[in-house]
């Protein structure tokens, strides 16, 4: 299988530390694509031009990364990372939604911020990060009851990575021992430490987007 | 609400109109994403976004379900319904886009989320063809062109899609799309 792959993108991140968790990482190789640069191929493979996309043997693609998650889960054999049925499941997909939530309305403010001036609304980044706000404080209520992992947990975990990739002067621990807490613990997990979030720039406008293998040790 | 219909469970569900742009809307109680639809239990637990709402409501009943219980027409219906959930996306940021001020306004924006769209209704058409039946995938997919009828109609999104046009025909006349048509 192969994953169309952005190291800045807590959305890749998701499926990454899943494929790390459940121990899929020789079956799935990453392909990296740059979805913002001028020549890139993203829409070739995934009508919405977004990653990450999972190409699966049969040159079929999946997404997005809920799909991609879900799909993964269902080919190995370890413990499952999306819980079958009953709460448990309503559960984690419910957080896996916060987790992306804080992503979306993250992401929305970070494109904002990123327009020419003229071009920009401040209000409407007070509006989004007032939603990654609210998000945090849901979170830092359930905080104390987070255990194992699971995909809920996964998408939280590569939401804070997130923030403190993209937002760092947002200083979202503070009020929130409890996340904090979680998060020191969940960031030394080896799926996490080795998907930390790094910035890449495409060459030649993202023509030379489709090298692949293991990103980390290409850019070195 | 069409899920809720085609699963026969519409009549549990007590609707409240909510306008989450309302600067005092009440929806953050329920969802501190400040969206809609949110689905509170019978327990107060609260259900988002659309996907998790749907696939639990569909799991309240007798199969055969809207989602597929795994296999290949699980995947293949999952994907649709993120494809038409990513052409809703992008027509409600390009709408949004031409709702701001003009001089706060990006026409590249503009012309990237109308660009997604296009694909989007491009690769549906390239599978109306195979479209049988009817799963999550399909339902989303109905509601995604119906979406455009209503608020992006000089697209005209029929033109060059004949299947797309045909199946969108013949597919809206199931109850649940005709009761759910958009109105302003």
């Amino acid at each position: 299988m192969k994953l169309r792959y952005n190291p800045t993108s807590p959305y890749v991140r998701k499926c990454v530390v899943m494929i790390e968790e459940v121990g899929l990482a020789d079956r799935v190789e990453r392909v990296m694509t740059h979805p913002w640069a001028e020549f890139t191929d993203a829409h070739t493979v995934n009508p919405l031009g977004k990653v990450p996309t999972l190409i699966r043997e049969d040159g079929s693609a999946l997404y997005d990364s809920a799909v991609i998650c879900e799909y993964l889960d269902t080919v190995h054999d370890g413990p499952k990372m999306f819980p079958a049925s009953g709460d448990i499941r309503w559960t984690a997909l419910r957080r896996q939604i916060l987790g992306d939530g804080i992503v979306d309305a993250g992401g929305d403010a970070l494109r904002e911020k990123r327009r020419v001036e003229h071009e920009r609304s401040p209000g409407w980044i007070v509006r989004q990060m007032n939603t990654v706000d609210r998000c945090l404080d849901e979170l830092e209520l359930e905080a104390s009851t987070f255990d194992g992992m699971n995909i809920g947990l996964i998408a939280i975990g590569s939401g804070l990575g997130f923030l403190d990739f993209r937002h760092p002067d947002h200083d979202w621990r503070a009020t929130r021992p409890n996340l904090t807490a979680w998060f020191a613990e969940t960031s030394l997990r080896p799926s996490f430490k080795s998907t930390e979030p790094w910035e890449w720039v495409p060459e030649d406008g993202g023509r030379m987007n489709t090298w692949t293998g293991w990103p980390r040790d290409a850019a070195t | 609400m069409a899920t809720a219909i085609e699963a026969g469970v519409v009549d549990e569900l007590e609707l409240e109109t909510t306008n989450p742009w309302d600067p005092d809307t009440d929806v953050t109680a329920q969802n501190p994403i400040g969206k809609i639809p949110a689905l509170t239990l019978p327990d107060g637990d609260v259900l988002f976004d659309s996907p998790v709402i749907c696939e639990y409501l569909d799991s309240l009943r007798d199969p055969p379900r809207l989602f597929p219980p795994d296999g290949a027409a699980r995947w293949r219906a999952l994907t649709r319904m993120a494809l038409a959930d990513g052409l809703m996306d992008a027509a409600i940021l390009r709408r949004r886009e031409l709702m701001r001020p003009a001089d706060e306004q990006s026409p590249w924006w503009v012309e990237r989320q109308l660009g997604i769209v296009n694909r989007a209704v491009d690769a549906m058409e390239e599978e109306a063809s195979t479209y049988d039946g009817m799963d999550i995938g399909l339902l989303t997919t109905a509601i995604s062109l119906s979406y455009l009828d209503f608020r992006v109609p000089d697209l005209a999104w029929q033109d060059g899609h004949p299947y797309l046009t045909a199946w969108h025909e013949r597919f809206s006349k199931r109850p649940s799309i005709q009761d759910t048509e958009p109105r302003e």
